[in-house]
């Protein structure tokens, strides 16, 4: 095995996007942080804080010697199943924003779901590259890993999470749509898909309002349609330049908790349609470099994993601009680089991590 | 192989992230172009927070300029609730200050909005009362100027002017009608807030407000003064139950002067019962016209020719019988044989019946009609009542003989006012009105001018010149003596109407009117006086109103400068009158010769010399006997 060079320009771009997510999180949360903690800097500390460690993860990421992660993909499947069970007890886990999703551990919040999405990655990866003959037909290669994708779907939409969920299942559908099933297998699963969602709406009947609230937000102004309408009243007065850095004002208590899940509804409003170009671009450079890593790579599974990790990356960066922008329903998905919160940092840190691994090793 | 299916599916997912991620900004791009004045607009209005600075009111002034309605400026208390940090200790603070309730003042600060104007406690805060609020230098209390309607003439005009409410809303009179016109736009100080109301540090914006339009009225000050006046000494000297006196222009419809007794402060309107300040009596009161309206009857006759004023003669026997009703004359025993015009200078009632009876009710009312009786003139104003007529299909003898001379019909004074002047200006009849012109509130500059409205043509000019002949002779030689002013020309009529009371007539309740003009050949101004049952007086209009309308006349003369004229008739004098003598000119005469043509009066000499050089008053004027005349001898 030749040694190569890591791939620096991913590295820095993942550490530029990061500085620039912290800083955006100052300017979005710096007034409610203020409000509630009497400390402007207080979601920035402890973002700051996981990006150092998300430095120390894939400085460590890229020493290791990544077979392990293929010797023990059951393991840590294990190990993320039995945590998502756990975060459902009362007690253990805790409930955010209506979703009892997360561990409470020392003030900081640790969400399994983030890691179950690296782990299920790793495992599908690993079965892929082990039944690429198989692959062909669906009984024996298909239906075993969409089971396995199905458990875990189920699981999280226990929590509630749909958001993590679907960008979960579509990585992996792109995934194992990537090594080469039956095209006729994707369009029967889209079908199951639909009636699916439509069975989940039935459900809940708050997903049906999230709906309706998209297509027409001004419908409820206060209740369902309140998030996507000060959304837009960021977007819309930023105009092309935007309102200048620091300058946002639907951070002042209009946007909820707008360094979260509607980061990026307060860099449209400072920077403007110019931000957004950045921002998108940023991902697409991100996700362009990856797909290049695992095109070269010669192992099915380092392969599979890298695409896996760029899909997921990639998916769930759409997911949330589509939102915030109006495009999707409301869902729930973070931003990743950019949105607050330790676990989605640090995952999407260590997916890079695995990503610059495999560009020097393969 | 295997690769290459893959590389596939690869450019494929590739693609369609390109498109997705496309999407995105696309849609951005439609959010902050194409949907940017909406969303802008909209989330301004949710950031934008606005503390409103009232406007000033137009003013409202006289025909020279001169101010009847301005503004005076005060403060009122304004709260935003998100904005302040200790509510009860500002309420307790406030309501110490402004003597109220603390409990209310709490509700005022604690309430769920973005502004609260504490009303009505907090309006129109004395210097004092603000000072110490502002003292206090609490977040979220504001002091906004406010406007507050002044009256610098106070009772004067008070009907025709009325009156605003607390919010500078006009309530009656010009305020009401011009309400759209006198309404300035408020302005504001705007700033952003946050979600919670709080005030953002960026830019407060100043927008100014602008001032309502200025009214400018046809009313002249010093002659409204001069009405109120009179009315005052009448109210004061007859105590009768209400009087009203109106000048106007018969040339152009504008309104000079308009008054009423009882009358009110439209600075304290509240002070008074409502049928006070509401009873704008020259436009709202009807009533049986009584002799004034025989001008009407004789305008129609002289256009229609039925009569002749000088050559056709009437005997009063002191009644006369129509279809079995006895209708008497007001002077016991009759006038006995007169001519036309002498049934005009005594005011003969059987003689206008004859009059009446001449034209035939079609006739007749055709011109009461064509007059604007029975229609409201359309004055600026609100509250104008239409007055009753007789329904011409309905009409006997007994109707007609009455209405002849003015009685069983009910008219406003406008209509009278209006009518007759149409009677004696040439035949022109025009909708009366009080605000001439609309200018600028800065500048001063004119915004729209009112020009005279006409709307009819009764009469001809002649048969015009004619009537204004007949009531010029009713003042020198008939019953409008006491109207009488001399070198100047003078026209008019009286009039007594019995008051009606649930259809019945009341014994020795009338309202006692004048209608007067001068000059007589030209008229510059038309005077109308009513005075509604005045006490301790013989009932005659000639008696009671003719006089007042004299004095008005003649503080007219002054005020619109109306030059003297020698042209007039001569009054009848009787032995009880002061005679009046031409004045012969004895400029150029010595001083004996002075002496002696001046000999019915008392003369003054001054300089040295024995040839008159100059004479006061000069000559062709009449003067009363025994009058001091002054020569300046050179």
């Amino acid at each position: 095995m030749k040694k190569k060079r890591m791939d620096y320009i991913l590295f820095f771009l993942s550490l530029l996007i990061c500085i620039f997510g912290i800083i955006m999180i100052y300017s979005a949360s710096s007034i409610w942080a203020e409000f509630k903690f009497n400390d402007a800097f207080k979601y920035v500390k402890q973002q700051t804080l996981f990006f150092l460690i998300g430095i120390i993860v894939i400085l460590i990421t890229t020493k290791l010697d990544l077979s392990i992660l293929k010797k023990k993909a059951n393991l840590i499947l294990a190990i993320c199943f039995i945590l998502l069970l756990l975060v459902l007890i009362p007690g253990i886990g805790t409930v955010r924003n209506g979703s009892r999703s997360w561990f409470g551990i020392g003030g900081l919040g640790i969400q399994p779901s983030e890691f179950a999405k690296i782990g299920l990655i790793i495992f599908t990866s690993k079965y892929l590259a082990n039944n690429k003959k198989n692959m062909k037909d669906v009984k024996k290669g298909a239906l075993p890993i969409f089971l396995v994708i199905a458990v875990f779907f189920l699981l999280i939409m226990l929590e509630p999470d749909f958001g993590t969920a679907m960008v979960i299942t579509l990585t992996l559908v792109c995934l194992i749509f990537v090594s080469g099933l039956k095209i006729s297998f994707f369009v029967k699963l889209g079908i199951v898909g639909i009636l699916g969602i439509v069975g989940l709406i039935i459900a809940a009947p708050y997903r049906m309002e999230r709906i309706v609230s998209f297509l027409n937000p001004w419908s409820d102004p206060l209740g369902s349609g309140y998030q996507i309408i000060q959304s837009l009243y960021a977007i819309g007065p930023g105009g092309l330049l935007g309102q200048g850095f620091m300058k946002s004002r639907q951070k002042h208590f209009y946007l909820p908790e707008p360094q979260t899940d509607f980061i990026f509804s307060i860099i449209s409003e400072e920077f403007g349609f110019l931000g957004v170009i950045i921002v998108c671009t940023f991902f697409f450079i991100i996700f362009y470099r990856m797909l290049k890593i695992a095109l070269k790579c010669n192992d099915l599974f380092y392969k599979y994993l890298v695409f896996g990790l760029a899909f997921g990356l990639l998916i769930q960066a759409s997911l949330n601009l589509a939102v915030v922008v109006g495009l999707i329903p409301v869902t729930g998905v973070t931003l990743p680089f950019f949105s607050y919160g330790g676990s989605s940092l640090l995952v999407s840190m260590l997916s890079v991590g695995i990503v610059l691994n495999i560009s020097k090793n393969n | 192989m295997f690769f290459s299916e893959i590389h596939e599916r690869i450019r494929f997912v590739f693609l369609i992230s390109i498109i997705i991620l496309i999407a995105i900004i696309i849609k951005v791009f439609y959010i902050q172009v194409f949907s940017y004045q909406k969303l802008n607009t909209l989330a301004e209005s949710l950031w934008s927070r606005e503390l409103p600075i009232k406007a000033d009111r137009g003013l409202i002034v006289d025909r020279n300029g001169e101010v009847l309605a301005s503004n005076v400026t005060t403060v009122s208390l304004v709260v935003v609730p998100g904005q302040i940090k200790d509510p009860e200790k500002v309420a307790h603070d406030l309501s110490d200050i402004l003597q109220t309730n603390y409990q209310d003042m709490l509700n005022h600060v604690t309430k769920s909005t973005s502004i609260e104007r504490v009303h009505p406690e907090g309006r129109r805060l004395s210097y004092d009362i603000a000072e110490k609020i502002n003292a206090l230098n609490y977040d979220g209390v504001y002091l906004l100027k406010e406007s507050k309607r002044y009256y610098p003439y106070e009772t004067v005009l008070s009907h025709v002017l009325g009156y605003v409410g607390i919010d500078n809303q006009g309530l009656s009179g010009l305020e009401l009608y011009y309400d759209d016109y006198l309404t300035g736009a408020d302005g504001a100080i705007k700033y952003f807030s946050d979600g919670k109301g709080n005030k953002l540090e960026l830019t407060e914006v100043y927008e100014a407000p602008t001032s309502g339009i200025t009214l400018k009225l046809s009313i002249d000050i010093n002659l409204q003064l001069a009405i109120e006046n009179e009315l005052d000494n009448a109210m004061t000297k007859y105590n009768p139950e209400q009087g009203l006196i109106m000048a106007m222009n018969p040339k152009t419809g504008e309104i000079l002067a308009m008054a009423s007794r009882p009358n009110f402060n439209s600075n304290n309107y509240q002070a008074y019962q409502s049928e006070i300040i509401n009873r704008n009596l020259p436009i709202w009161m009807t009533y049986e016209p009584g002799s004034t309206f025989k001008i009407i009857t004789l305008s129609a006759a002289l256009e229609e020719k039925t009569i002749n004023l000088f050559e056709d003669m009437y005997f009063d026997g002191g009644s006369i019988n129509v279809d079995g009703a006895t209708i008497h004359c007001w002077k016991a025993g009759g006038h006995g044989s007169q001519t036309m015009l002498q049934v005009v200078e005594n005011s003969c009632n059987p003689g206008f019946v004859h009059i009446g009876e001449t034209l035939g009710t079609e006739t007749l009312m055709s011109y009461i009609n064509k007059y604007g009786f029975g229609k409201k003139t359309g004055i600026d104003l609100n509250g104008e009542s239409s007055g009753i007529l007789f329904d011409v299909n309905k009409m006997g003898p007994v109707e007609l003989a009455t209405t002849s001379f003015g009685q069983g019909i009910s008219v406003t004074p406008i209509q009278q006012i209006r009518a007759v002047s149409a009677a004696i200006n040439g035949g022109n009849l025009y909708t009366p009105y009080i605000v001439k012109s609309f200018l600028e509130s800065e500048t001063n500059t004119l915004i729209k001018e009112v020009t005279p409205k006409l709307i009819g043509k009764p009469i001809s000019a002649e048969t015009s010149a004619l009537v204004r002949y007949a009531l010029e002779s009713v003042v020198a030689n008939g019953s409008g003596k006491n109207a009488y002013i001399e070198n100047y020309r003078v026209g008019g009529k009286t009039g007594t109407a019995q008051k009606v009371q649930n259809g019945h007539y009341l014994d020795g309740n009338y309202i006692l009117s004048f209608i007067g003009f001068l000059p007589a050949n030209d008229p510059d101004i038309i005077v109308y006086v009513a005075i509604d049952n005045p006490k301790g007086v013989t009932q005659y209009g000639g008696v009671v109103s003719a006089p007042i309308a004299k004095n008005v006349l003649t503080s007219a003369i002054d005020i619109l400068n109306i030059a003297p004229s020698k042209e007039g008739m001569a009054r009848e004098y009787t032995w009880l009158d002061k005679k009046y003598i031409i004045l012969p000119n004895v400029i150029g005469m010595t001083k004996k010769e002075a002496t002696k043509a001046l000999k019915d009066f008392k003369v003054e000499y001054s300089g040295t010399g024995e040839e008159v050089i100059y004479q006061s008053p000069g000559s062709g004027y009449y003067a009363p006997e025994g009058e001091t005349i002054k020569l300046l001898l050179g």
